[in-house]
Order: structure tokens, then sequence, then C-alpha cells
């Protein structure tokens, strides 16, 4: 068996056609994806008369090197929409040579002949194979998939997990012939209803083959399974469920795809429903690494049932009744069992020791010390059939709310669900939460009601069975266990016969077993077409949040720059202060010695020079005016925005994280000092450059720039529209006198403009409190959802 | 079971109902100053406690209501039937069985209106009149009622269980070894009402189920599990309704407590207790020094320098002080130096800009105006000084309080203040004198000038005769005389223009002396009107709130 790596491939296709063509199938059906069936496969079923003879024909170079292997390429398939592609899978039964002549022979044989495989492989089990036929007909592969593991074969490691397993199957069965029930599983079972139904009508006319072919299938698993009680007794029995690989990788691909846009999701903000959608992704999570996933991967492991129910209702009295044995601790404590328990039959417990499912639990031989969510008891008992593993939860309803937790992903791996109650308490509420739960997610379903007082079981079965019918439950599976003394933790064997019976069923009857897993997994891939749009609404609810609570932030400081823009140009900065400075400045006469003939009147003598002091103290107090209005721009913004954010859902919460938004930050006053400051420098800069001074008036007059820079200031701020025409107010006019309008509109220009820049920086390092805050809440960009809503959609289409 | 309930005297009632009384005063005291303050959910719950309370201390303090609570399949009906001694309420295996709430009153006189305020149906009421009992005389009072289960499906839309739990005086958790540690118990009761050990008991229902072994076991555990849930003192009694075996002991417990008479307050202070717990969120911790209650001097003057620097009282007078010294050289200056000045060549003129000076001392004939901004700021940090410690939302009220009027406090200030602000173009009287004292030196100069001229012309050079009565103005011998003369009067100009101006300033400086302590006392009185009287009502109002809170804590 060989994958086609190695093998020449047609120009062109080889590409595709290369160990790539499983991750082609994740969502990706391109035209060139029909040549893919070059690759090497062992097809049990479905194979038409055209599929044989192309099969035969590429396979037949590689027959020297491997087993004999047959691609399918059915006539749908190369009309490139469908993926009809199968891979077929060998498996071996126990009297299964290991060298791979001997692998090859048989499926060969079945695909020569899948019929008479069928009517010679099941006699007398016809019923099932009928009944498999009848729910799935439109699934065209349910293949086997064996492939021999190359060591240059890329598929092996693409990375493709599926491929990898499948590859690594392969190895080992070259190279041993031990631990085939725990290698031999890779096939992946995976129903794609989308898929069926586009390859509807390619195969239609081949739909009788199919079917036949899958009775081969069957027939060829019942052969296997004729040999059980030998095959199990050596450990060396394999079950599989067929399933055409591609779709299984598409699946795996879309799965981890979900997985990982999932993963990414946080939901800072404290939303109405925001804490739900935090469980919903822990849950989902949990569900995909616990039990999805690894379901995908290997749907034949054994069916998990999981005992579920409340506190005192006798789970782990019922599971040490079945296993016959205490594996699980009970007693009148509450709650009583804290790690999860899992008993299955011995071949089954290596599978669970390593398998996947529940893959995250940390695996113990003894329940621990303290109950943990990263546990799980692993017992093995004769006493329980093959197949079917029973888990023993902790309760759904007391006190120790971790117990719930685990409890409830517990029962997120569940194939099957035993729902455990007492005539004491089948009417609490939690358990009714459970049930609905139960149906909401379509899971299978079998409700014991046990610690009924025989004299009273009548009244209240009747009474329960009609609650049940009332809610639509009266068709589930139902078992009444009479209170009975328990010894050493173990109910009286007769009082379980019927359940015990009913698990029997489920080993023997891998049909239903199988057909109970899928609909489990089924209804869990369902559960996703709801769950993760719902997560992803809530991604954008907070997303929008988000948005508007930025939005608060930018209108309060827009605003506030829209208010200070206001006051340095209605004259509100030319008060108080700053008036006064002003005033004084110029009654004093020396905003008249700022400017100086160049050459003195005779009368000039000591034309007497001030000091600097009232230009200084006008200068301090424009900054001081220009400063305090800022910070009060601020403060009012900041104060804004805090309110506005308060009456936001979600945004409280945030906020009492960051304490001292409510105010300006600490470094405000320092930096609105700096600012102004720079500012002026940068005013005094300006008309020294930009200030060309009429000729006619720098031959007359001298003026200190300082000084300028300072009157400018006033005017533009003070006295408002300086960009306009030099007419008005006294600075501008003296301004105006000594550069002309177009200098000096230049310049006010320039330095409101500036001014206006470095403010806006000033709140930019506010606003940035505020960011800061919504980041450190940690919600995804808007992509997140969309990434959900295409990670759903990947997965409905690889179904 | 670990604790026993002590009995105390009667008279030891009043005492408590008054400190009661005065917590529910100071509770009514912060239900009344709350709003806007506190959380609207925790001011209905303490308005509900206070309506509960007013009604439950009006109605008949000599009946006890105790409730039979826990969930379905626990025995609540028949521990009621079996204290009872009768089959009153009915008792099944199907489950939820009672939909009603039953009550069974011992000694019927005044527990009418009790049971109406219970809102027990007619029919479900029942009573023991004490004289049929043989040895219940000891549960007089007693009105037992036997609620709904809380946690079947049932009770998820009605709430009946949940509303009596939360009125009865002393409440019996009947549990059963299944169900002891359920969820829906402890979390949403047993935890929430942690403080009412006094009147709580856990009764362990459906003991004969269990081997004594195993119930001393189960005891343990629910024990052990009440404490952490923060019940100090559990009372745990273990009974079965069936065999009788322990009912007697509840009924021991409840004759207690019945006699006492001292359920009803006990628990109504436990729900205090709980409300309060919350309530002092919102005030600082008890150790923390209390409020201030008025504004101290130090922040007052704070608080007016900040304003007077909004307004720019310095930078005035300063000003007031150079503008007059200024201006005051055109009145009482040497006019030769000023004539003298004026002929020096003006920049403005050279830029045509001649008329600015008037602007000029237009200007400085403005008003006093408050910069806004800075008033904002001023008051700001008056707010943020006071309120270090305090509750978010009482900081805000006190600086919502402190700004109730900053818009228009710019405008009063200004307007308060320019009716002192002298305006900087005033003229004194005395300048007008002295401008004419000058003219008139200038006069005599010119005078002086005059006839230094005519005894040149006349007496010296003897350009022609002078009419006889001007005779003595051409006599060349005064010449001497009259040149002492003008340059006395120049000198006197020279002199008075000094003095004056020494006189100007000195007068300008106490002027500004006195204007600026008149701004400032009119900024403190407007302050004090607009900014801190708001803020000290608020002060006050949060200090009722805090010894409100302090006095409901008990």
């Amino acid at each position: 068996m060989k994958s086609a790596a190695n093998r020449p491939a047609p120009p062109g296709e080889g590409d595709h056609a290369l160990g790539d063509a499983p991750r082609e199938g994740s969502g990706d059906p391109s035209p060139d994806h029909s040549e893919a069936p070059g690759e090497q496969t062992v097809t049990f079923r479905a194979i038409r008369d055209d599929d044989l003879v192309s099969v035969h024909d590429e396979a037949s170079p590689t027959a020297g090197e491997g087993p004999a292997a047959e691609g399918e390429e059915s006539p749908a398939a190369r009309g490139g929409e469908d993926e009809t592609l199968s891979n077929g899978r060998v498996f071996s039964g126990d009297g299964t040579p290991p060298g791979d002549e001997g692998l090859s022979a048989d499926p060969a044989g079945d695909a020569d002949d899948p019929e008479a495989a069928a009517e010679e492989g099941r006699p007398g089990d016809a019923e099932p194979a009928e009944d498999r036929d009848d729910q799935d007909p439109a699934v065209p592969e349910h293949d086997r998939v064996s492939r021999e593991d190359d060591p240059a074969d890329p598929a092996g490691g693409s990375g493709e997990a599926s491929g990898t397993v499948v590859a690594s199957s392969g190895e080992d069965r070259d190279e041993t012939e031990e631990g085939r029930s725990g290698d031999a599983e890779p096939a992946e079972p995976a129903e794609d209803r989308g898929e069926a139904e586009t390859d509807q009508d390619g195969i239609n006319a081949g739909e009788d083959e199919t079917a036949s072919g899958e009775d081969g299938t069957e027939a060829d698993q019942d052969e296997d399974e004729a040999g059980e009680s030998e095959a199990w007794a050596t450990g060396d029995w394999v079950r599989e469920t067929p399933l055409p690989e591609e779709v299984s990788e598409a699946l795996t691909n879309a799965l981890t795809g979900l997985r990982e846009s999932v993963t990414d999701l946080s939901f800072g903000l404290d939303l109405p429903g925001a804490e739900e959608a935090r469980r919903a992704q822990t849950e989902i999570l949990t569900q995909l690494d616990d039990y999805v996933i690894p379901r995908v991967h290997t749907s034949t492991a054994p069916a998990l049932i999981v005992i579920a129910g409340s506190t005192g209702a006798g789970k782990s009295t019922l599971l040490n009744t079945l296993a016959n044995a205490k594996v699980s601790a009970t007693g009148v404590r509450r709650p009583t069992t804290g790690t999860p328990v899992l008993a299955c039959h011995p071949d089954d417990h290596e599978w669970f020791a390593e398998g996947g499912l529940l893959g995250s639990l940390e695996r113990r031989q003894a329940p621990g010390a303290k109950p943990g969510l990263d546990g799980l008891v692993l017992v093995s008992t004769e006493r329980l059939p093959q197949g079917v593993a029973l888990l023993d939860t902790p309760d759904i309803d007391s006190v120790v709310e971790e117990h719930h937790e685990i409890a409830h992903r517990m029962l997120d791996a569940a194939d099957l669900w035993i729902f455990v109650t007492t005539a004491a308490r089948y009417a609490d509420a939690p358990a009714w939460r459970l049930l609905r739960l139960a149906k909401e997610r379509g899971a299978r379903l079998a409700i014991v009601l046990s610690r009924v007082p025989p004299k009273s079981r009548e009244v209240v079965t009747k009474h329960f069975v009609r609650m049940l019918t009332e809610y639509g439950l009266g068709e589930v599976e139902r078992f009444v266990i009479d209170e009975s003394k328990v010894v050493d933790g173990m109910l009286p064997d007769h009082e379980i016969t019927e359940l015990r019976l009913w698990l029997a069923e489920l080993s023997v009857d891998d049909q239903r077993r199988t057909q109970a897993v899928r609909a489990t997994l089924n209804g869990a891939l369902d559960s996703f077409r709801t769950r993760v749009p719902a997560l992803a609404r809530q991604l954008e609810a907070q997303v929008a949040i988000r948005g508007q609570l930025r939005g608060d932030v930018d209108a309060a400081y827009t605003a506030a720059l829209a208010e200070i823009d206001k006051a340095t140009r209605n004259g509100s900065l030319l008060r108080g202060e700053m008036l006064a400075r002003w005033q004084d400045f110029a009654g004093s006469g020396d905003l008249m010695r700022t400017l100086r003939l160049r050459k003195p009147g005779r009368f000039a003598g000591k034309a007497s020079r001030q000091g600097p002091e009232r230009l200084n103290a006008l200068k301090t107090a424009l900054r001081t005016g220009l400063e305090s209005v800022i910070v009060s721009a601020a403060q009012r913004a900041a104060e804004e925005t805090v309110s506005r954010w308060q009456h936001r859902p979600g945004a409280a919460e945030t906020l009492a994280l960051a304490p001292g938004l409510s105010r300006p930050s600490d470094e405000l006053l320092r930096r609105t000092n700096r600012t102004v400051a720079a500012w002026q420098d940068h005013l005094v800069q300006l008309i020294r450059t930009e200030g060309v001074t009429k000729r006619a008036v720098t031959r007359l007059i001298s003026f200190d720039v300082e000084s300028l820079a300072v009157i400018f200031a006033v005017g533009l701020l003070g006295y408002g529209a300086a960009e306009s025409e030099g007419k008005g107010a006294l600075p501008q006019r003296l301004l105006h006198a000594l550069f002309g309008a177009e200098s000096l509109r230049n310049i006010g220009a320039k330095a409101r403009s500036d001014l206006r820049a470095r403010i806006g920086m000033l709140f930019d390092d506010e606003t940035s409190r505020y960011i800061q805050v919504l980041d450190g809440a940690g919600i995804p960009d808007e992509s997140a959802a969309t990434r959900l809503y295409q990670a759903t959609y990947n997965l409905e289409v690889a179904r | 079971m670990s604790s026993t309930i002590g009995i105390t005297p009667p008279s030891g009632i009043t005492p408590a109902r008054q400190g009661l009384g005065s917590r529910l005063a100071a509770l009514a005291k912060i239900v009344e100053l709350g709003p806007g303050r506190v959380d609207p959910k925790l001011l209905t719950e303490s308005g509900q406690l206070l309506l509960r309370a007013g009604d439950r201390l009006k109605l008949s303090s000599d009946h006890t209501v105790v409730a039979l609570a826990g969930g379905t399949g626990s025995g609540k009906s028949s521990l009621f039937n079996s204290v009872s001694g009768l089959d009153l309420s009915p008792t099944g295996v199907r489950r939820p069985t009672t939909a009603r709430t039953h009550a069974c009153v011992w000694g019927l006189e005044g527990a009418g209106p009790l049971l109406d305020w219970l809102q027990i149906q007619w029919r479900h009421r029942f009573a023991r009149a004490s004289a049929l009992d043989k040895g219940e005389s000891r549960l007089h009072g007693l009105i037992l009622l036997d609620l709904p289960d809380h946690d079947s499906i049932r009770a998820l839309t009605d709430t009946e269980a949940d509303r009596l739990i939360q009125v009865a005086d002393l409440i019996v958790w009947v549990l059963d070894p299944q169900k002891y540690a359920d969820a829906s118990t402890h979390r949403r009761y047993v935890t929430e009402l942690a403080g009412h050990d006094a009147v709580t008991i856990f009764v362990l229902n459906q003991a004969d189920r269990l081997a004594p072994e195993e119930l001393a076991e189960c005891v343990a555990d629910l024990e052990d599990l009440l404490r952490r849930e923060g019940v100090e003192h559990p009372t745990i009694v273990t009974t079965s309704a069936t065999t009788g075996k322990g009912v007697d002991n509840l009924k021991a417990v409840l004759a207690d407590t019945v006699a006492r008479r001292r359920a009803a307050i006990q628990r109504l202070e436990a729900d205090l207790d709980r409300l309060t717990r919350r309530l002092a969120e919102v005030v600082p911790d008890e150790d923390a020094p209390p409020p201030p209650v008025a504004i101290d001097d130090a922040r007052r003057i704070g608080l007016t320098d900040a304003l007077c620097d909004a307004v720019g009282v310095p930078a005035v007078g300063e000003a007031l002080e150079n503008v007059y010294g200024v201006r005051s050289v055109e009145w009482v200056g040497w006019p030769y130096a000023r004539w003298a000045a004026r002929l020096r060549s003006d920049p403005l003129n050279s830029l045509n800009l001649g008329d600015i000076k008037d602007e000029i001392r237009g200007l400085t004939g403005g008003a006093v105006t408050a910069q806004p901004a800075e008033v904002d700021n001023a008051i700001q940090a008056l707010a943020d000084g006071l309120t270090g410690g305090m509750h978010e939302t009482w900081q805000n009220g006190v600086r919502d309080a402190a700004r109730s009027r900053s818009a228009q406090l710019p405008q009063v200030l200004s307007e308060e203040l320019t009716e002192v602000a002298p305006s900087l173009d005033r003229v004194p009287a005395w300048w007008r004198a002295l401008l004419a004292w000058q003219y008139l030196l200038v006069l005599l100069f010119v005078a002086g000038l005059a006839w230094v001229g005519t005894a040149l012309a006349y007496g010296v050079f003897e350009v022609g005769e002078l009419p006889a009565n001007l005779e003595a103005f051409g006599d060349a011998s005064s010449l001497p005389w009259v040149g002492l003369m003008m340059v006395a009067v120049l000198g006197l100009g020279l002199l008075t223009a000094m003095a004056s101006r020494n006189f100007v300033v000195l007068g300008a400086g106490q002027e500004r002396d006195r204007l600026e302590r008149e701004m400032r006392r009119r900024v403190g009185t407007t302050a004090e009107s607009m900014v801190i009287e708001p803020v000290e009502r608020e002060l006050a109002r949060y200090n009722e709130f805090y010894t409100a809170v302090r006095s409901v804590r008990g």
C-alpha cells in the first residue's frame, strides 16, 4: 500500500495527486482533485466496473512495491465536484499475516466480488447490514484506508493529522502485528450529508453497487467479528467504521479551523450574555478537544456512556453494580464523586488510556486526593461488555460548582447519556435542565429512575413517565431501580438486569452502537451550527460595544478640542489675569517700547528701557490661561467619557479595573505646561522666519521678536480671528502694520494649526489610557467573528 | 445540635426592640438620602426591609412564624404533620407534592392579621387550640408554615417559597441525606442568609434511612459544609418524620424559640446586618477618619486664592499701579518734559498708526473679568481635596455640588469685581488741580518771559516807550528779579511734579492694596454663596448618610 507520493504522477496532476489529496478535501474540491484517486487506495465497496478497470490500471505499476492498491475514480469524481475519492482502508483480522501481500490479497478479493463477500461473510447478520443501508444509502464512502508508510511520502509529514495517523498505522502494520486495536483505528468515519447530496447524482447509478459494496464492508467486518471472541482474547481485534478519508480530513481540518478561531476569542466586556459566551467558548473547546476531534479521527472507539445525574442519585452505585466491583466511591457524603471514573472492558482499556477522547484529562489509577478538572480515573473490568465504556461523573446539582462543570464536560464527550435520577428528585429543576440540554443536543439518552420505594413504584413511575411524555421524552429508554440495600457500594445484581442487558445489546450490536455514536457526533456537530454563531454574535456585540466605547472617547475629546478652539476664538481666553497683564503691558507703555526707531529723533534722549518683567508676566499669564483652558477641557472630556461609558452596558466593570479614568492623567498638567511652552517657542521661531517685515518698516523700526510673539499670541488667541484681515483688534493692527496682511495670515494659520496639533497630541496621550483599558479587556477585532462564521460554514461544507 | 439556644428573660426584649428601632430609623434615613448615591437595587431592598419590618413589628409579637423550607421530597410536609400531630398537609411520593403553603397555629388569638400578611390562604390555615393538646402548651404562639419546595420545576414559576423564606421569623431547613448538599438550597439561600444563625435551624430529616454511623458522618459533613458557607453556629437537628424520632427535639428547639418571642426581631436584625454589609461598601472603613463636615479655613483660602488668580486680582492691582503711574505723568508731570517727549518722533506715527494710542488708552479702561477655565479648575481642585477616601458616587456628588453654579460664577465674579475696580482712566480731582497749578506755573513762566522780553526791549535796547502804566515792565533793573522768579517757577513746577509723582505712586500703592483687599473680600463672599454653600450642603448630606450607615451597623 502506497500513497501516490512515490508513484510517477501524470504531468500537471502530480502535484495534487501526491499525498496532498487529503488536505484538498478540506473544502476545496477543485477539479484537479478528481485526479487524486490516482493515489493508491484499496477499496472495498462502491466500486463500479469502470473504476475497477482504472483502479487496476493504476494500481498495477505499484504492485511490485506494495500491496495491491486500488484507486477509485468514479465518473462523478471526474466531474470534479465531488470527493468520491475514496481511500480504501485495509484492515486485517487476526489471521492476517503481517506481510503486505497478505494484506492486499483480501481486499483485492473483496473488491473484485463484493457481493459474494457480503453473502459469504454475513450469514445470519443480514439485518443490521440492511439497517445501515437504509440509513445511509447516500453515503458513498465508508471505506477503509490503508497506506503503506513511505518515508518519502509527503503525506506522512505534511502535518495533516489524519494522514499522519494513517501513515503510521501502515507502518505499524508493516512492523508489527501487535497493538492492532490501538493502531488500526485511524479510518475515520464521518457522515457527510452535504457531501452525500452533491454526490447523489454522480453515484445514483452506482448506488446498488455502493450498497453491495457496503455489504461487503460489513461482511468483512463481520468476518472479523465472527472471530471476535478469539480476537478479543488475544487483544488483536479491530473494529472499524468506514469513513471516506477526505471527508474525515476535511472535517478534521474544518474542526481544527473552528477550534483555532474559537480559541483566540475573549469576551472582555461584561455585556449581557458575555458570561454565557465565555462558558460556551470553554465548552466548545473542551468538547472539540475531548470528543469531537478524537471522535472524527477514530469513530471506532468504544462508545462512551456517561452516567450523569443529581448528587446522591446513585450514579457511582450503579457503575459499581454494573462493573460488579467497587470502582467508584460511594457514601453518604454529598457530593460523593469528585473525579470522574471511567470503567471499560480490559480490551478497551488501552484505547481509553491513550485515546484522544477526553485527552486533556490526566489518567489516574485511583481517585485523586482532591477532585480536579484534570483527572480521570480509569478502571477496567471484565464485567462490562466490549465496546461500551461507562463514565461515572460528578453531580450536576450539588453545592460544589466545579462538579457541575466536570459533569457537563463529560456529557460533552458522551456518545450516550445515562441520566440517573431518584424518586425523591425526579421533579428537581436541575435534573430537568439536564434533560432539556440532552434534548437540545439531540444526545442519545437513557433514563434510570433509581431508589424507588417498591411500594410506590407504580405511582412514581407513572408520574415520571407522564412528565417525560409531556416534555417530549416519552420515547426515551427507561429503567427503574428499586430502593434496596446497598452492599459494598453495589446494588443487588437483579435490579440492574435490564440495564445490563441493554448494555450487552449495545455491545454486541455494532450497528446500533455505531449508529448511536454517530448520532451523538452529528448532534454535537449540529449544535455547532447554533452555538458557534451565537458566540460570533456575542463577539460582534462586543466589538460593536467596543466601537461605541471607542467612539465615546473620541467624541468626548473631539468636543474638548472644539471647546478649546472656541475659547481661543471668542475672546474668553483674554480674561482674568491675562487681561489684566495685557492692560498692564499696554497701559504702562511697554507695548510701545517694543518698537524702536532705528534713528531716534533728536529728542529721544534716553528712551526709558524698562525691564522685561511685564512682558514675562504677560507671557506667563498667557501660558497659564491657555493651560487652564486645556486642563479644564481635558477634565470635562475625562468625565464625559466616563459618564458615557457608565451608560453603556458592560463597560462599568471594565472601568472598575482602571480607577482614575474619570479625571485627567497625573501627567496632564506637566505635559500641558510643556506643550504650551513649546508652542510659544515655536511661535517666536515662526515670527522670526516667516515674519517678513515690510521694507519700509525695516528701515525705520526694529523690534523685539520675543515681545512681538507674545503680542501676536495675545492677538491670535485673545481676540480671535487673527487670520482675518488685519483690521480690528489692536495687536493685529500693530502686526499688520509691521508684516503686512499676507505674512500675518500665514503666521496666524500656522501658529493656530500648530497649537491644535500639539493639543491633539496631548489628548492622544490622554485617550490612550482609555484605549489601553479597552485593549486590556481583550476584545478581538471584527475579523474574529467573520472567522467564526467562516469556520462554521467550512464545517458544514466539510460535512 | 451544635449550639443550644439559651433562654433570655423577656425583659431583654424592650432594649433590643429599641436598638432595632433606631437602626431601622437610620435605615430610613439612608433610603431618604440614598437616591442617586447608592445602588438603586440596594435602596429598593432597604425600602422593602423597612416596609417588612414595619409590618412585622406592628403585627402580633406573641407569635413566631416558623417556616419549614427545603427541596422537594425532603419531608417538609411529613415533618409538619408530625410536629402538629395531625395530617394537615398532604404528603406523597409524587414530586413535587405541596404546591401551597399550609399553616398551623398554636394559639389563634391575634394570629389572623399575621396570617393575612403572610398571604396564607384560608383553607390552608389550621389552628391547634392549646387546650386540646397534652403538653403542647409550650408551643403556644407558634405559627408553623409548610412551604412548597424551592427546587423543583414547579418552583421555577412559583416564588411563594422564596417569598416566605424572606419573611418568616425562623427558618427550618428540612434536608435529607440525599439532598443535603444541593446547590439550590445552599447557594441561593444558606450562603445568602449566612448571618442568620440565630433564626435558622437545619433539620436532617429521613434519618431512619441511614445507619447511626452514617448519620453521624452525614451530620459532620453537613456541619462542615455550613461552616464553610459562613454559618458560624449551625443548629442541626436530626429527625425522622416517619418514625417520629427526633421530632421531639425539634419541638423543644421550636418551643424555646417561641417562648423567647425574639425570633421576629432577630430575623429583622439579621436582615439588617446583611444589608448593612453591603451598604457599608459605599462609605469608608470604620477606622478611616470621619468625613469633613465643613470646609476648613485653609480650603476656603485656597479656593479664594485660586478664584482670585482666575480673576487676576494681583495682576489687576499691579496694572492699576503701573497705569496710574504712567497716566499720572500726563496730569501731574512736569509739562515741559511732556512737551519735549512729544517732539520725539514716534514709531507708530511712522507706521501710520497714530490712532492706536487712543485704543491703547481705551484698552486700559476695560473691566475686570474672570477666566472661566481657571474658575473651573479652582472648583475642581476644591472638590478633589475634599473627597479623598469617599466612595466614587459621593465624590461625584460633591463635585457636582461644587459645580452646581460654576456656569454663572465667572459672570457673577466679573460683575462683582467690576463694581469695585476703579476704571483705569479715572482722573482724581487733585490731578486736575495739580494740572491747573502746573499750567499756572507755566503761565507765570510765560509771563516772566514776556516781562524779560519787555524789559530787554524797552529797558535795555530802548526800542520805544511804554505806556506809563506799564513802565514798571520796562525797567531793566527788574531783570534779575524776574529771572530769579522764572527759575523759581520752573523749579517749583519740577518740584511739584516730582512730589506729586511720589504722591501718585504712594496713592496708587494704597489704592492697590485697598482694591485687592476689597476684591478678595468680594471673591470670598461670592465663593461662599456659590461654591462653598452647595458643597457644604452635600457634605452635610454625606455626613448624615455616613452617620446613618454607622448607626445601622449598630
